[in-house]
């Protein structure tokens, strides 16, 4: 640090947006990954997948429903959303993100409903609630046509390039922060996603007792590409930027120059990226005999790639506006325990984990299906979970 | 930052006052993150600051007063005066430099267009200011202005900022710092009017006044007379320790590194 001049009297500069912003970032980023995992099975119809996308339907809906609500939280004023509609402005990112995300929700809704409906008929006869909430959901004996669910699922995805664009390019757009004053920033964030979103695929496979070893080689593969895509853009980013004197990658620099914390960060950014990499290409790269009980394991690396993808969403969210922009230094920014930081935190990570077991409680989402009718859905996929919980060392839940 | 940076940026900034009278319509096209049309306000004038930094003597008065004229919560402020110790770097001479620092309500302003609900708003008459009746709260805007102008205010949970006091401006009276201000430092109009001593003055110093950020195209409105390049971004300067705890881990006030 150059020590030529002091700065004796500034402002303490508060941060503007709070860790709800991130959870926001980091459960909608899930949302449209996981939904893009269960396109191969429900929108394209590659049987291989289907495994894939039953647990990748589970995580997107649950997402889709909670990432709202964190985002809600996160305006100081979340009684007047509807100004966002009653306001509408074609000049803000914001403004066009308002706009798409219910379309995107009911999107989702409507192609998990699709994806389920043939079990929630085969269901009607379960006792309890879940027989309950089948009865009231099938809406008939109508077969489920496939084409509807292909249909809803192209007009999802397409949506979901929409959530993907406007919520880098929101971030992209803000010139006073340099960092975030990147084209590499939006691709970065899907980049991301992809390996959080792998990573949670990995995780509920093990914890759900489905277990199928098809989906964890398509998510280890998943991961590889997500993690190689996000080093090409990494790269992409600081050669861009290596020699020019200001921007992104110039106030990266100085951030780590002048920050012992910052330097930590990206120490620890880059080495999880690197050993990610590294262990997933090992497993990746056994013999087929050994595959199955390395396999076994990946949900631990599904575990480090969730932490990838929301590490990085603190960091640029968070972090980067610790950053002075018109003062020297950085602010200081303990994480408070209430609804502005810990407690936010805990409570969205609680409500999905809510959302997630009221849907295993009530829906058989275990047998989503690519359209057809509850004649379809077989009695041996029907026993799938029964059989899962059989074997040993499964955890039981619920 | 090297000093061929430094001398490019205070062209810059030469250049861009120089540029305040341009009409902005140029600069409008319609799309994303453009300037959404302007509203209210008279259109016959364009309000400017000029702030005469040899005037300054870093009294804080100008903080106060817009304090008390704008109810800011405590910590808060809608203008502040940044004060900087500076070091000759040859004979070791220390002198002190003065930084007023309010909203520049920028020909190009980044926060209006971000803003989802168009609660921020540029008047005709050039002057930022915030519907806080229709503001979220999103705090969008807070993160797009590069010069920290704006805060959420604490008490109203909306967007906060400098409007030049339009209202006191309405009734023909002068800002809350302007009126307070002991040496005359700043000096309000419009600039429009070729006869404002704000015109005379740009007129005067033309080659002299600098903006701050002017790398960051925002066409700032508040000029600055007797400026130190240096300090147009982002200083490079120890900054001050901003919590200072007593034995029992409670705050005990402000204190700056190496004294």
């Amino acid at each position: 640090m150059n020590s030529m001049a002091i700065e004796l009297l500034a402002p303490r500069y508060a941060i503007a947006w709070y860790p709800w912003a991130v959870q926001y970032f980091f459960l909608i980023a899930l949302s449209y990954a996981t939904l893009w995992l269960a396109a191969p099975a429900l929108v394209f119809g590659k049987q291989r997948w289907l495994p894939t996308a039953r647990l990748a339907m589970l995580a997107c809906l649950t997402t889709t429903l909670v990432a709202p609500v964190a985002l809600l939280a996160d305006l100081h004023q979340p009684l007047r959303f509807w100004h966002f509609y009653a306001y509408a402005t074609s000049s803000s990112w914001m403004s066009i993100g308002s706009l798409l995300l219910p379309l995107y929700v009911v999107g989702v809704l409507l192609l998990a409903w699709l994806a389920w409906r043939p079990a929630l008929q085969a269901n009607r006869q379960a006792p309890g609630l879940a027989g309950l909430v089948a009865r009231l959901l099938s809406f008939g004996d109508a077969p489920t046509p496939r084409a509807l669910l292909v249909l809803v699922g192209l007009g999802t995805l397409v949506l979901s390039t929409g959530i993907m664009l406007y919520t880098g390019a929101e971030l992209a757009i803000v010139k006073a922060r340099p960092l975030w004053n990147t084209v590499w920033l939006p691709p970065m964030l899907v980049a991301t996603g992809f390996i959080a979103a792998a990573g949670l695929i990995l995780v509920l496979n093990r914890v759900s007792g489905l277990r199928a070893p098809a989906s964890n080689g398509q998510m280890l593969k998943v991961l590889l590409g997500a993690c190689v895509v996000a080093g090409l853009v990494a790269g992409s980013w600081f050669l861009d930027g290596i020699n020019a004197n200001v921007g992104s990658v110039a106030a990266a620099l100085d951030s780590v120059r002048a920050s012992p914390s910052w330097r930590s960060t990206a120490l620890w950014g880059g080495l999880t990226g690197v050993a990610l990499f590294g262990a997933v290409l090992y497993l990746l790269t056994r013999p087929a005999a050994r595959r199955p009980a390395l396999f076994a394991w990946a949900w631990v690396l599904g575990l480090v790639a969730i932490h990838m993808g929301w590490m990085f969403r603190w960091v640029v969210l968070m972090d980067v506006q610790h950053v002075a922009r018109n003062s020297a230094g950085f602010h200081h920014y303990g994480i408070p325990a209430g609804s502005s930081g810990l407690l936010g935190i805990v409570g969205t990570f609680g409500l999905w984990l809510a959302a997630a077991l009221v849907i295993d409680l009530l829906i058989p989402w275990r047998q989503a299906r690519q359209g057809g009718s509850a004649a379809d859905v077989s009695p041996s996929e029907s026993n799938a979970q029964s059989d899962a919980k059989s074997v040993e060392g499964a955890p039981s839940h619920g | 930052m090297d000093h061929l940076r430094r001398s490019l940026l205070g062209q810059l900034a030469r250049l861009s006052a120089g540029a305040a009278l341009i009409p902005l319509s140029s600069v409008a096209s319609a799309g994303i993150n453009s300037q959404p049309p302007r509203r209210e306000g008279d259109p016959t004038k364009r309000y400017g600051m000029l702030i005469d930094l040899r005037q300054c003597i870093g009294c804080q008065a100008c903080t106060v007063s817009c304090h008390i004229e704008n109810a800011a919560p405590l910590g808060k402020f809608r203008t502040t005066v940044s004060q900087y110790e500076v070091e000759h770097q040859e004979t070791g001479e220390l002198a002190t430099f003065m930084l007023p620092r309010l909203c520049n309500h920028c020909e190009n302003p980044p926060c209006v267009p971000v803003c989802p609900v168009e609660a921020t708003f540029q008047r005709q008459d050039g002057i930022v200011v915030v519907d806080s009746d229709r503001c979220v709260g999103c705090a969008y805007c807070v993160n797009a202005c590069p010069y920290d102008a704006r805060f959420i205010n604490d008490r109203t949970q909306t967007a906060d900022k400098c409007t030049f006091c339009a209202h006191r401006l309405e009734a023909g009276l002068l800002p809350a710092c302007v009126e307070s201000c002991v040496g005359g430092a700043r000096i309000i109009g419009d600039m429009r009017d070729p006869e404002s001593q704000i015109s005379r003055m740009i007129a005067e110093h033309r080659d002299e006044l600098m903006v701050l950020q002017p790398e960051k195209n925002t066409l700032p409105q508040v000029f600055y007379l007797g400026m130190d390049e240096r300090f147009i971004t982002r200083p490079l300067a120890e900054p001050v320790a901003l919590e200072v705890l007593d034995p029992h881990g409670k705050e005990m006030g402000y204190e700056f590194h190496g004294h």
